[in-house]
C-alpha cells in the first residue's frame, strides 16, 4: 500500500515508527517546518519521509538530500530509492541543479553501500560533523547539467564542518 | 540578527555592531555596557532603549525590559517620523513578543503605518504583527492595501489565505470564499498567475466551493505552472471525480498509473471512478487524517450487471498491463489491484470468496516473504467470512511445503504465516496446551495446536536463523526479528489464560534475549553504554515498557521508555505509553521530567509556529500557510497536552502537601486555581484531537484505559485498534473536566478550615467566610454532578459507604474522586455547619470521621490484598499511592490548615470555641492521630516488602518458569541458548551477545525496579509521617 506524495504536517504524526527507527533523526518541528516553508517540492512521502533543499551559487547550485528513510516494514523494497530518484528528478529537471548531495554518518555503513548503488561517490569527509564527535561523509551524485561530473572528483583531504560551504 | 543593521534612529552602525555581537555571543553584561555608553550619547533614541530592552529580556529581567520597550514606544510615538524605522519596530517586536504583549508589537506598527501609509516594509512588519496574533480578518486587510498599492501577486495571495483562514480556522462565512474568487479572477485576468502555489490555492478557493468546473477551467489554463507532472494529473482527477465526470477521471488516474504505477491511493480513485463510486472524495473521507482506516469504504455499484462486468474487465485488463510492463520485482500495487478487483466483485456478488482467496494466494507466493504482508492483505482477509478464513490459513499451511528455498525468503513466508494466524484470530482460539494424543492424530504440519508451542515454535525459528544475520551490520535489522515479539505476545496470552505468572516471566525474558542479541559489544563484552547502541529495537522496547508497568517495576519501564528517545514531536506521539502509568505512580520526579520536556515542547512550537507561517508567506508556499495554522490548532486541542496542563499542577500540589506554606505558594503560583476552572468549563465544547500513535501498543492495553489482562479472557478475540478514540474522547474529558477543579478545591478547603478557626476573616482582602462557603458548595455540586449525582445524593453515598451501610463497589472506578469529594466536603463542612455536627463532646458521627474511615478502610483493604507483591501484576498499588498521595494529602492539608488557625501566634487571638475543650480540637486531634497511623501501616507494609531478601525474590521468580508443568520450556530454551554457540555459525558479534545473556541478571533488574518503586512511596509515606507528627506535637501545645 504505497504511495508517493507531498509531505504534510499531520505526517508528523504518522510516522512514529520510523522516528523511533534508531537510524531516523527526529528533528525539532521548527527544522521540519522550515522545510516545508521553504522547500515543499523537495519534502515527499512514501512509507517514511525524504527531505532536502536546494541552494549554492554557481556551479554549487545543488539538491541536497536533508534525510531520506523507510519505514522497518517496507524495508528491503528498494522504495528509498524511489524516494531518492525523485529529489534528484526534481533537482535535475525543475531545479536545474548540478548535483545532489548528502550527508551520512561514517559508521553508517548500510546507508553508504546503498547510496553507492544509487551513484553516489565519497567527494570528502568531514571530521566531527555529528554533535563533534562522529565524522561525516559528503556524498555526491552529479546531475545532467553537470556534463562532465566535476562535482563529484573527490577531495583530496578532509574539510572541517566551519570549511563547509552550506549546512 | 548581527546582520540587521543600518542606520537605525540616526545611529551610526559602528556603534551598533559590539551591541549586536555581544547578544549574538550571549555576553549580556557587555552588551549591557555598550547599551548604557550609547543611550548616554543618544539618550532620547527609540532604537538605543529598544536594544537595551532586547538585553535585558535576555538576562531574564522581563520587568525592566518591558518598562524600557514602553519607554522606546512612547518616545517613537512622540517622535520625528525619520526615527519611525522598521528596524527600531522590528527590535522591538522581538522583546514584546518574547514578553507575551504582541499587542504592543502590533499597535507600534499599526501607528508607523498610520504615520507613513504607503511604506511597504512597514505594512509587511504590520501583517506579520497579525500573522503572530491569527488576526485573519486584519492579515486580509493589510494584505489588501499591500496588494493596492503595489499590485503584486503575493500580496493578493497573501490576502486569500487570510480570507481562506478565516472560513477555515476562524468564524468566516463560506461566503468569504466567493470574495476571495472574485479578488483572484479579477487578478488572473490582467495580470495571469506566475507561481504554483498561487494555482493551488486558487484551486482550493473553487473546489471549497464545489466549482469544479471552474476550477478545471483554471487548471488547464495555468496547469504548466505546476512542474511536477503527476501532481497536477492527481488534481485534474480528483476535480473531475468530485465534478461527477467519472470516465475522464478514470481516464487521468490510468495516466497516473502508467507514470508510476505502485501508486495505490491511486489505483483506489481509478477503480472508484471505473464504478462510479463517490465515497473517496466525499466530505468525511478524511475525517481522521493521522489513524487511517484500515478498512477502504466503497459503495454498491448501482451499475447494472453488464455495465460493472464490463467496467472490472477493464479495470482487470488494465492491471494485467501494469503487471507485464513491469520488470521491478518490488512492485506491489498492480498485484494488490487485483485484489481490489476480487474484492469489490466479492461485494457486488459478482464472485465468491474462493476467487478472492486464490488472489490472495497468488500474492502470497509473489509477496508473501515481506514484512508488509499482513498488512497488505488485511482489508482483503476483512471481507471473509470467519470460517472462510481460516479456510485461507489452511490453504496457506498446505503450501507450507513450497517455501521457498532461499532461506531468507523462506523465514519471511514463514513469518508471514505466523503473522496470518495471529491477524484472523485463531490464535486466540487455540488451547493452552493438548494432549499429546491428540497432537499425533492431527499431524498439523507447520502450525502447532496449541499457544504454547506456537510461543516455543516462533523463539526456536529465530535461534536457528540467527546464522542468516551473521553479516549483517548491527545497525540493521535483523532477519526474523519480529517473532521475538509474536512469541512474547503469545506468552502474554498465555499468561492471560491461565493467570500462571511463569508465562508472565517469560513474555519479558524473550524480548530481553532479543535486546541483548541486538546490543553492541565493545572489548572485554561490555555491553556499549552510548545512547545509540541502546535504542535498537524499538518495538522489544514497548512491549518491555507495558510489560515492567504491569508489574510494578515502573522505574524500569521508564527507563526503556527513555532509551526510545522519543523526543521533539514522538513526545506527543509516544508518551501514552508511559505517561498513565507514571501519573498514579512515586517516581514523582520523572514524572515531573515528563510533563515539563512534554510542556515544553508544545509551547515552544505554539510560540513559534507563527514565525514559520510567515516563512511560507514570505516564500509563497501558500498551502503551507493553511496547514500550518491548523496544525497548530490540532495541536493545540490535543487531548494529552490538555491532560498535562492539568497533570502538572497537581503533581506540585502532591509534592508540596506535606508544608501548608509551600502548597499556598504553589496555589499562589496557580492564581489560586481559578483559570483551571476556566479550563473545566470550556472542555465540554472543545473538540479534542488525538495523535497517539496507537499501532505500537500490545494488543492487551490497545488504549491507555483499556488493559486485557485484568479482566477476564473470555471475549478477547482479534482485538481491532479502531473505534476507541470515541469511547477516549469521552473519558479524557471527564477526567480533565474533574481534575481542572481540584487546584480551586484545594485553595478553598485551606480557606474554608482556617476560616472556621478564625476570628477576623476578612485579612488583607481575602475571601470571605460566606464566599469561601457558597464557591466551595459551588464546586461541590459540580463535583458531585461529574460523579453522576446531585449534591446531596453525593454526600448520602458518601455517608452511606463510610457506615458501611453501602457497599465500596457504589464508588466503581473513581474511587479516588468520591475521597476527594469526601475530603472537600468535610472542609466545607467545618465552616458551613451544613450536613452535620459533631456531639458536644466531639463523638458521634461528623465529616472528619466520614473521610477518615473512608481512608482507613480503602488503604487497609489495598495492602490486604497485596500480601505478595513481588509476582502480582498489576497489583493495587498504584491506587494506593493515589490515596496516599491525593485524597489523604488534600486531607492533611485540612488539618495542617486547622491546626495553623488554632495556634496561638503574635497578636492573632484564639477563636473563643477553639480551646482544648472544643470539639473540633478533640476530632482534628483524633484525625491526626487516625491519618498518622493509616500511613504508618503503609510504610510498615513497605518497609517489609523493600527488606525481603534478593534471594528470596529471586527464588519466587525463577521458580515461577522451572515447573514440571504449565511455563519453563521457553525460560529453558533461553537459559540454555548459550550452553552451545557455535561461532563460525553466528559470527562473532551474535556469538559474544549470547554469552552475555543471562535471564538471572534479568530478574534481578525486575526486583529492583520493583524496589524503587516501593522506595519512592515509602519516602513519600516518611515525608507524610514526619509532617502529621509535627501537627500532633503542634496540637499538644494547643
Amino acid at each position: 500500500m504505497t504511495t508517493i506524495r507531498r509531505f504534510c504536517c499531520n505526517d508528523l504524526l504518522r510516522f512514529t515508527s520510523v522516528n523511533l527507527d534508531h537510524l531516523t533523526e527526529t528533528f525539532n518541528m521548527s527544522f521540519y517546518m522550515t522545510y516545508l516553508a521553504r522547500w515543499p517540492d523537495y519534502f515527499h512521502v512514501a512509507e517514511g519521509p525524504v527531505m532536502g533543499k536546494v541552494e549554492g551559487q554557481g556551479e554549487s547550485w545543488h539538491g541536497h538530500v536533508t534525510a531520506v528513510t523507510v519505514s522497518p516494514e517496507y524495508r528491503r523494497q528498494q522504495l528509498a530509492k524511489k524516494l531518492m530518484n525523485l529529489l534528484e528528478d526534481i533537482s535535475d529537471k525543475i531545479d536545474k541543479a548540478y548535483f545532489v548531495d548528502l550527508f551520512v554518518r561514517a559508521s553508517n555503513t548500510p546507508a553508504i553501500k546503498m547510496y553507492e548503488k544509487l551513484g553516489y561517490v565519497i567527494y570528502r569527509r568531514v571530521l566531527r560533523y555529528y554533535s563533534g564527535e562522529e565524522d561525516g561523509l559528503d556524498m555526491r551524485k552529479a546531475l545532467s547539467r553537470d556534463v562532465e561530473k566535476k562535482s563529484m572528483i573527490p577531495l583530496k583531504r578532509p574539510v572541517t564542518p566551519d570549511e563547509l560551504e552550506y549546512d | 540578527m548581527a546582520s540587521k543593521f543600518g542606520l537605525a534612529g540616526g545611529i551610526p552602525e559602528r556603534r551598533v555592531r559590539p551591541i549586536w555581537d555581544a547578544i549574538d555571543s550571549r555576553q549580556f553584561k557587555n552588551a549591557l555596557k555598550h547599551s548604557t555608553a550609547l543611550l548616554a550619547k543618544y539618550p532620547t533614541s527609540p532604537y538605543a532603549l529598544a536594544l537595551k530592552a532586547v538585553i535585558l529580556e535576555r538576562m531574564g529581567k522581563f520587568d525592566e525590559a518591558l518598562s524600557v520597550s514602553l519607554n522606546a514606544k512612547e518616545l517613537l510615538y512622540k517622535n520625528d517620523s525619520n526615527l519611525m524605522d522598521d528596524l527600531t519596530l522590528s527590535t522591538l517586536q522581538i522583546v514584546f513578543q518574547r514578553l507575551d504583549h504582541l499587542d504592543l508589537a502590533t499597535s507600534c506598527y499599526d501607528h508607523a503605518c498610520g504615520k507613513f501609509p504607503n511604506n511597504l516594509e512597514l505594512m509587511m512588519g504590520l501583517f506579520n504583527c497579525y500573522v503572530r496574533e491569527y488576526s485573519f480578518v486584519k492579515q486580509q486587510q493589510t494584505a489588501i492595501k499591500m496588494y493596492k498599492l503595489v499590485g503584486e501577486e503575493r500580496f493578493l495571495l497573501w490576502a486569500v489565505c487570510s480570507i481562506q483562514l478565516q472560513v477555515l480556522c476562524g468564524n468566516g462565512g463560506e461566503k468569504l470564499l466567493f470574495l476571495a474568487e472574485g479578488l483572484l479572477k479579477k487578478h488572473v485576468a490582467s495580470h495571469s498567475l506566475h507561481e504554483p502555489e498561487a494555482l493551488i490555492v486558487y484551486i482550493s478557493i473553487l473546489e471549497q466551493q464545489a466549482k469544479y468546473g471552474d476550477a478545471l477551467e483554471i487548471l488547464s489554463k495555468l496547469g504548466s505552472l505546476l512542474m511536477i507532472e503527476v501532481d497536477k494529473l492527481r488534481m485534474q482527477g480528483r476535480l473531475l471525480a468530485r465534478q461527477g465526470d467519472f470516465a475522464a477521471a478514470a481516464k487521468i488516474y490510468e495516466k497516473i498509473l502508467q507514470l508510476s504505477s505502485d501508486d495505490w491511493e491511486c489505483f483506489l480513485h481509478y477503480l472508484s471512478c471505473l464504478l462510479e463510486d463517490e465515497s473517496s472524495w466525499c466530505n468525511g473521507a478524511t475525517d481522521d487524517p493521522i489513524h487511517t482506516k484500515k478498512f477502504v469504504d466503497c459503495k454498491l455499484s448501482h451499475l447494472t450487471d453488464e455495465v460493472f462486468d464490463s467496467r472490472i474487465l477493464d479495470a482487470s485488463n488494465f492491471v494485467q498491463k501494469l503487471q507485464a510492463d513491469t520488470s521491478n520485482n518490488f512492485l506491489r500495487c498492480p498485484y494488490l489491484g487485483n485484489l481490489e478487483i476480487e474484492r469489490r466483485k466479492l461485494l457486488y456478488g459478482k464472485n465468491n470468496d474462493d476467487e478472492l482467496m486464490e488472489s490472495l494466494m497468488q500474492y502470497f507466493s509473489r509477496f508473501g516473504h515481506l514484512a508488509c504482508f499482513t498488512s497488505d492483505v488485511e482489508k482483503f482477509l476483512l471481507v471473509l467470512s470467519p470460517d472462510k478464513k481460516t479456510k485461507f490459513q489452511e490453504k496457506l499451511m498446505g503450501n507450507s511445503s513450497s517455501l521457498s528455498t532461499e532461506p531468507i525468503k523462506a523465514l519471511g513466508q514463514s513469518i508471514t504465516l505466523l503473522k496470518i494466524q495471529e491477524l484472523i484470530g485463531n490464535m486466540y482460539k487455540l488451547p493452552v496446551v493438548v494432549s499429546l494424543k491428540s497432537y499425533v492424530i492431527l499431524k498439523l504440519p507447520v502450525l502447532p495446536l496449541e499457544l504454547e508451542s506456537s510461543a516455543v515454535q516462533m523463539l526456536e525459528m529465530y535461534l536457528k536463523n540467527l546464522p542468516l544475520s551473521k553479516d549483517l551490520d548491527l545497525q540493521e535489522s535483523m532477519h526474523g526479528e519480529e517473532l521475538l515479539s509474536m512469541a512474547s505476545n503469545v506468552l502474554v496470552q498465555l499468561f492471560c489464560r491461565t493467570r500462571n505468572f511463569g508465562y508472565f516471566m517469560e513474555a519479558i525474558m524473550v524480548l530481553e534475549f532479543g535486546l541483548i542479541i541486538r546490543r553492541k559489544f565493545v572489548v572485554g563484552n561490555n555491553a556499549c553504554t552510548c545512547g545509540r547502541c541502546g535504542r535498537y529495537v524499538w518495538q522489544y522496547k514497548i512491549l518491555l515498557v507495558h510489560l515492567y508497568s504491569h508489574l510494578g517495576a515502573l522505574s524500569l519501564a521508564y527507563e526503556w521508555y527513555k532509551a526510545l528517545d522519543g523526543k521533539n514531536i514522538l513526545m506527543e506521539t509516544v508518551s501514552h505509553h508511559i505517561l498513565p502509568q507514571m501519573l498514579v505512580s512515586p517516581l514523582w520526579m520523572d514524572l515531573n521530567n515528563l510533563l515539563i520536556d512534554y510542556l515544553k515542547f508544545m509551547d515552544e512550537h505554539f510560540r513559534e509556529s507563527a514565525d514559520l507561517t510567515f516563512l511560507a508567506y514570505r516564500h509563497r508556499n501558500y498551502s503551507k500557510v493553511i496547514e500550518f495554522v491548523q496544525f497548530k490548532e490540532r495541536l493545540q486541542r490535543s487531548n494529552q497536552y490538555l491532560m498535562a496542563r492539568v497533570e502538572s499542577p497537581i503533581l506540585q500540589l502532591k509534592q508540596n502537601a506535606d508544608n501548608i506554606e509551600e502548597e499556598e505558594s504553589v496555589l499562589e503560583s496557580l492564581k489560586s486555581g481559578i483559570h483551571f476552572l476556566e479550563l473545566s468549563k470550556e472542555i465540554g465544547s472543545k473538540s479534542l484531537t488525538f495523535n497517539e500513535d496507537w499501532q505500537s501498543r500490545p494488543w492487551w492495553t490497545p488504549t491507555p484505559e483499556k488493559n486485557y489482562l485484568l479482566g477476564p479472557f473470555e471475549g478477547i478475540s482479534y482485538c481491532p485498534k479502531e473505534n476507541l478514540v470515541e469511547e477516549r474522547e469521552a473519558n479524557v474529558r471527564r477526567v480533565v473536566e474533574r481534575k481542572s477543579l481540584l487546584p480551586r478545591m484545594i485553595y478553598l478547603s485551606i480557606q474554608s478550615a482556617s476560616a472556621s478557626l478564625k476570628e477576623n476573616l476578612k485579612v488583607n482582602g481575602s475571601m470571605s467566610d460566606q464566599n469561601i462557603s457558597s464557591e466551595l458548595k459551588h464546586l461541590l455540586g459540580q463535583y458531585a454532578k461529574m460523579l453522576g449525582f446531585s449534591l446531596s445524593d453525593a454526600i448520602e453515598v458518601v455517608m452511606g459507604v463510610s457506615k458501611g451501610q453501602k457497599s465500596f463497589e457504589t464508588f466503581g472506578a473513581d474511587m479516588i474522586d468520591w475521597l476527594d469529594f469526601a475530603v472537600f466536603l468535610n472542609a466545607w463542612n467545618l465552616n458551613s455547619h451544613e450536613v452535620m455536627q459533631p456531639n458536644v463532646d466531639g463523638s458521634g458521627p461528623c465529616t472528619w470521621h466520614i473521610v477518615n474511615s473512608l481512608l482507613k478502610k480503602c488503604i487497609l483493604e489495598r495492602i490486604g490484598s497485596m500480601e505478595s507483591h513481588i509476582c502480582s501484576p498489576q497489583s493495587d498499588l498504584p491506587s494506593l499511592v493515589q490515596l496516599v498521595t491525593e485524597p489523604l494529602a488534600w486531607h492533611n492539608l485540612v488539618m495542617q490548615s486547622c491546626v495553623r488557625s488554632s495556634l496561638p501566634s503574635g497578636k492573632k487571638k484564639k477563636k473563643s470555641g477553639c480551646t482544648d475543650q472544643s470539639p473540633l480540637s478533640h476530632t482534628v486531634r483524633d484525625s491526626i492521630q487516625s491519618i498518622c497511623g493509616l500511613v504508618e501501616e503503609v510504610a510498615k507494609w513497605l518497609k517489609h516488602h523493600i527488606n525481603r531478601s534478593e534471594d528470596e525474590n529471586l527464588d519466587i521468580i525463577l521458580s515461577s518458569v522451572r515447573r514440571d508443568e504449565g511455563p519453563g520450556r521457553i525460560f529453558q530454551i533461553l537459559e540454555t541458548s548459550n550452553a552451545t554457540i557455535n561461532e563460525t555459525e553466528l559470527g562473532d558479534r551474535i556469538s559474544q551477545a549470547l554469552k552475555s545473556w543471562s535471564p538471572i541478571g534479568v530478574a534481578m533488574k525486575i526486583i529492583r525496579g520493583q524496589r524503587t518503586v516501593l522506595e519512592k512511596f515509602l519516602g513519600i509515606c516518611e515525608s507524610k509521617i514526619k509532617s502529621l507528627q509535627a501537627l500532633q506535637h503542634q496540637m499538644a501545645q494547643v
